[in-house]
């Protein structure tokens, strides 16, 4: 059931609402069977992007083309990509059976075969209990399945999400993105999918592409995403981050930079090119500051300060708190909770470190 | 709502227009039916005694043949109504408020209007002297073509008077409908029309089904309009009944007339009630 | 590219409205006409035939001593009676409300030709003329399930506890419904009263049976001058009426979801 095929590519993509609200110019290319995500705020205009290669907007300007053939004139009905509805778009009026039929009747293919490849589907997604139910009779988690199943049973070229999980609850969504990402893994189908929860697209793509007001900011795999952010919109938007302007001072003989935020703490950085003065912004992740115990190595000793408690904040598995480094530089912090750290509290002063390579320079 | 009055205060409020209306509406009928099964006599109009002759008449050919002739006049008018006004309806669902309000104005104000006044429209336009001929004999026609008095005349003037009520039922039912449920079919690989066939017409087949109904009991049991543009030639029940009310005072005849009319209607609306509720549980049902 | 409607459904849309319209537009265009033809476009312009119609005593008494007269009276007791009515089945429960709803809202299903021709036959049966306030007694129960339906929507959109808070600042019930409750549902009030008002102007099949023998009512008029004497003074007089249906429905539109009525 593989499908050996699904390249997407879009150039210069543009969407124009009116004067003031434009997407794109947007490229990107999707390979076959990649798992890519479009990530950003409402608004971003990743839902314009997926409806334009979903066929139900029109371009203003720019292409889509799937494996080499145009794909952007093409009536929707006539394009080899499945939707995947936020609201699942389930026919109301069709039982769970026909509902995943109906794109192979359409297609007339003979009975048989679509009773064949309908409880297939079904088995695939795990509910060959329910083909006679409608779909009001089915909790959300099975919609959503039953929804995926309806396109996948076409073999389509190209799969599409709008915000698939958005409606589910908690515990559900997280249950269903092992799910979606074994079963798109599984059929090698190639996925493009939209969602505004970072942690999602993090967990579920090979590559995200984050956009913001209708540009895309940066694409690429999540390691990179998250650990190299290429500007202070996806360093903010993707985890949380202590954003930080400082200017650059000298090179230090280790292979270190000095750094001083504008507040005056005082760190080491990997060696950079600019020139001692060049104003930055440095990202710090809360969850790489590690709590120095007073009789460490020297290991710990770069960018090792005091940090005075303001607030803590207890979440269970992870402590955040609000930290005044050197009673100057504010920051948050996250670590794990543990015996050692039970005795934190609003006003105890704690040593903190962080090593040099877990700090991400953005320039200005 | 929760009710907020006391229990006994409500008869206050429902009485007036509830007494009015079994003074005004029940006792009528109530009048009708009796009068159905009495005597008819030229000189005393009525004598009381029971009869079905009323009914049993209705079975010669004359009444035969005029009630199913309005029954097929009315179930074509329903057709053309259904066939019309379903695009338009879906046109309407799916665009913008501005274009809705004046399409709904433009699709009121001629319901509103007093229905001689339409027909009025139509003489003038269908008459021997009116617009259609006069086009013709410009264009070098000698003789004038017969519109008036004929069933298609009667069926234009009954679909115009009618459509409204199939329209509005529609367009509610298809606003009801998701977009995305157009564009999911659409993304399967249906074109428009298999869309609407497969997606819209199922769906709003309530709405389908009470337009019909409303459309069809306005045609069963409308006068002015085949009175005036059907005449002699194309009768209906309507006509009939108001003949024996004011000129033959054949009020039994009437009567009969009337309760059969109003007994079919009845059973219509419980027909559609019924239908309308079964589906609408299935669709909504709950785990 | 979008999956739109088919550009032929636009057309077909069109061509339901030029049918819906066009003997209004015919109408109105032939009530200016200045020749004594109904010709279409008319030939010369002219304010005759709306002279005529305010000449002839029948027609202006059918006009303004019938049907206004009787329009006005029953959209005031339709009012009335309706909003009592729509007031009792929302705020209150007793047994068999649901029923008594469908009861009061039956007269919009009942063919008016029906209800004339009992009506008729049940005042003959009390040898009852015809006469103006039978034609009334007509109007109102046709016109009132309309002010039932409308209050009925304001009243269900009106969030309850607005009434509740007026009481908790010391309003009895009776003033916190004319302080509170009523003026919220003016618009309610006004649509229903208009709706009632065209219902009476417009109506021809009860005013066959029930108007007075002397008292016309103008579509009756307009009635009888189609069969008997067809000059455009018909057109100047529907004209008129025309364009006081239409410049109500457009003020009532913009007070009201007309769907919630019709």
């Amino acid at each position: 059931m593989a499908a050996p095929r699904g390249r997407l590519e879009v150039r210069g993509l543009t969407k124009r609402f009116s004067p003031q609200v434009t997407v794109g110019p947007l490229s990107f290319e999707v390979q076959e069977g990649e798992f890519f995500s479009l990530l950003g705020p409402s608004g971003c205009g990743k839902t314009t992007t997926l409806r334009c290669i979903g066929g139900f907007e029109s371009l203003t300007e720019g292409s889509i083309a799937l494996d080499g053939r145009r794909l952007h004139d093409r009536p929707p009905h006539k394009r080899d990509v499945g939707l995947v509805f936020q609201n699942y778009a389930l026919f109301p009026h069709l039982t769970v059976f026909d509902n995943i039929a109906f794109g192979l009747r359409l297609r007339k293919v003979d009975r048989a075969d679509i009773e064949r490849r309908v409880a297939q589907m079904l088995e695939l997604v795990d509910l060959p209990q329910v083909a006679g139910r409608y779909p009001a009779q089915l909790s959300g988690g099975q919609q959503q399945r039953v929804a995926i199943a309806r396109s996948l049973v076409l073999e389509p070229s190209l799969l599409l999400f709008d915000e698939p999980l958005s409606n589910l609850d908690f515990k559900l969504r997280i249950q269903m993105r092992y799910e979606l990402r074994d079963l798109q893994r599984r059929l090698g189908t190639t996925a493009v999918y939209v969602t505004h929860d970072q942690t999602e697209a993090l967990a579920l793509s090979d590559r995200i592409a984050v956009l913001s007001q209708g540009r895309i900011e940066q694409i690429g795999p999540p390691g990179e995403i998250y650990e190299r952010p290429a500007s202070a919109f996806v360093a903010d938007f993707i985890g949380s981050s202590n954003l930080v302007a400082a200017r650059v001072g000298r090179a230090g003989e280790d292979g270190h930079t000095a750094v001083e935020t504008e507040e005056g703490l005082a760190l080491a950085i990997p060696r950079i090119g600019d020139a001692a003065g060049t104003a930055v912004t440095l990202l710090l992740r809360p969850e790489r500051f590690q709590m120095a115990t007073g009789h460490d190595g020297e290991a710990s000793a770069v960018n090792r300060f005091a940090a005075r408690v303001r607030d803590v904040t207890y979440l269970g598995e992870d402590l955040h708190l609000r930290v005044l480094a050197r009673d100057r530089q504010p920051l948050l912090v996250a670590i794990k909770n543990s015996k050692g750290t039970r005795a934190i509290a609003p006003g105890t002063t704690i040593d903190l470190s962080i090593d040099p390579e877990d700090i991400h320079v953005l320039r200005r | 709502m929760e009710g907020t009055g006391r229990s006994s205060s409500w008869a206050l409020f429902v009485g007036p227009y509830g007494v009015y209306l079994l003074v005004f509406l029940v006792l009528p009928f109530a009048n009708v039916a009796l009068l159905s099964v009495y005597h008819h006599s030229p000189t005393k109009i009525a004598v009381a005694g029971f009869t079905a002759a009323n009914y049993t008449r209705l079975f010669e050919l004359y009444y035969a043949t005029l009630f199913l002739r309005t029954v097929r006049l009315s179930l074509i008018v329903t057709a053309v109504c259904a066939i019309l006004g379903y695009p338009l309806a879906y046109l309407l669902a799916r665009s913008t408020s501005r274009i809705v309000t004046l399409g709904l104005f433009l699709l009121i104000v001629p319901l509103m209007v007093s229905t001689v006044i339409r027909v009025f429209g139509w003489v003038v336009i269908l008459g021997s002297e009116g617009l259609v001929n006069q086009a013709l004999r410009l264009l070098g026609a000698e003789e004038g073509v017969r519109l008036l008095y004929t069933e298609g005349a009667v069926i234009l003037g009954l679909a115009q008077q009618s459509m409204p009520f199939m329209v509005l039922p529609l367009l509610a039912a298809i606003e009801r409908i998701s977009p995305s449920l157009e564009e999911a079919a659409q993304n399967l690989g249906a074109s428009w029309s298999q869309m609407f066939a497969r997606v819209i017409v199922p769906l709003s087949m309530p709405g389908l089904v009470s337009g019909s109904l409303l459309v069809f009991s306005v045609s069963m049991s409308a006068f002015i309009t085949p009175a005036l543009m059907g005449g002699r030639r194309v009768r209906m029940v309507g006509q009939q009944i108001y003949e024996e009310v004011l000129t033959a005072y054949d009020w039994p005849g009437a009567a009969s007339l009337t309760i059969v009319l109003a007994v079919l209607m009845l059973g219509l609306v419980g027909l559609t009630l019924r239908t309308t509720r079964r589906r609408a549980r299935l669709e909504s049902a709950r785990p | 590219m979008r999956g739109g409607a088919p550009r032929f459904l636009w057309v077909l849309a069109i061509a339901v409205y030029v049918l819906l319209l066009a003997p209004l537009v015919v109408v109105i265009a032939v009530s200016f006409g200045a020749t004594a033809t109904f010709d279409f476009p008319p030939k010369g312009l002219s304010l005759r035939w709306y002279q005529a119609f305010f000449a002839s005593p029948m027609f202006v008494r059918s006009f303004f001593r019938v049907s206004q007269v009787i329009g006005l009276w029953t959209a005031l007791v339709a009012t009335i009676a309706g909003t009592l009515a729509a007031i009792g089945l929302v705020r209150f429960r007793f047994p068999g409300r649901q029923a008594i709803e469908t009861f009061f809202l039956s007269p919009l299903l009942v063919p008016h030709i029906l209800l004339g021709a009992a009506v008729y036959l049940y005042l003959a049966r009390l040898a009852w003329p015809t006469s103006s306030l039978t034609l009334l007694v007509g109007h109102i129960a046709i016109a009132t399930p309309y002010v039932i339906r409308c209050v009925t929507a304001g009243l269900v959109g009106m969030d309850p506890r607005l009434e509740e808070a007026a009481m908790s600042l010391g309003a009895s019930r009776v003033q916190a419904f004319f302080r509170v409750t009523l003026p919220l549902l003016r618009s309610s009030l006004v649509t229903g009263a208009v709706f009632a008002f065209i219902i009476s102007f417009s109506d021809i099949n009860l005013a066959l049976f029930l108007a007075g023998a002397n008292a016309p009512s103008l579509p009756v008029h307009i009635f009888s001058q189609i069969q008997f004497e067809a000059d455009p003074s018909i057109a100047a007089a529907s004209a008129l009426q025309i364009v006081i249906v239409g410049g109500l429905i457009l003020l009532v539109q913009r007070l009201f979801r007309l769907r919630l009525i019709v």
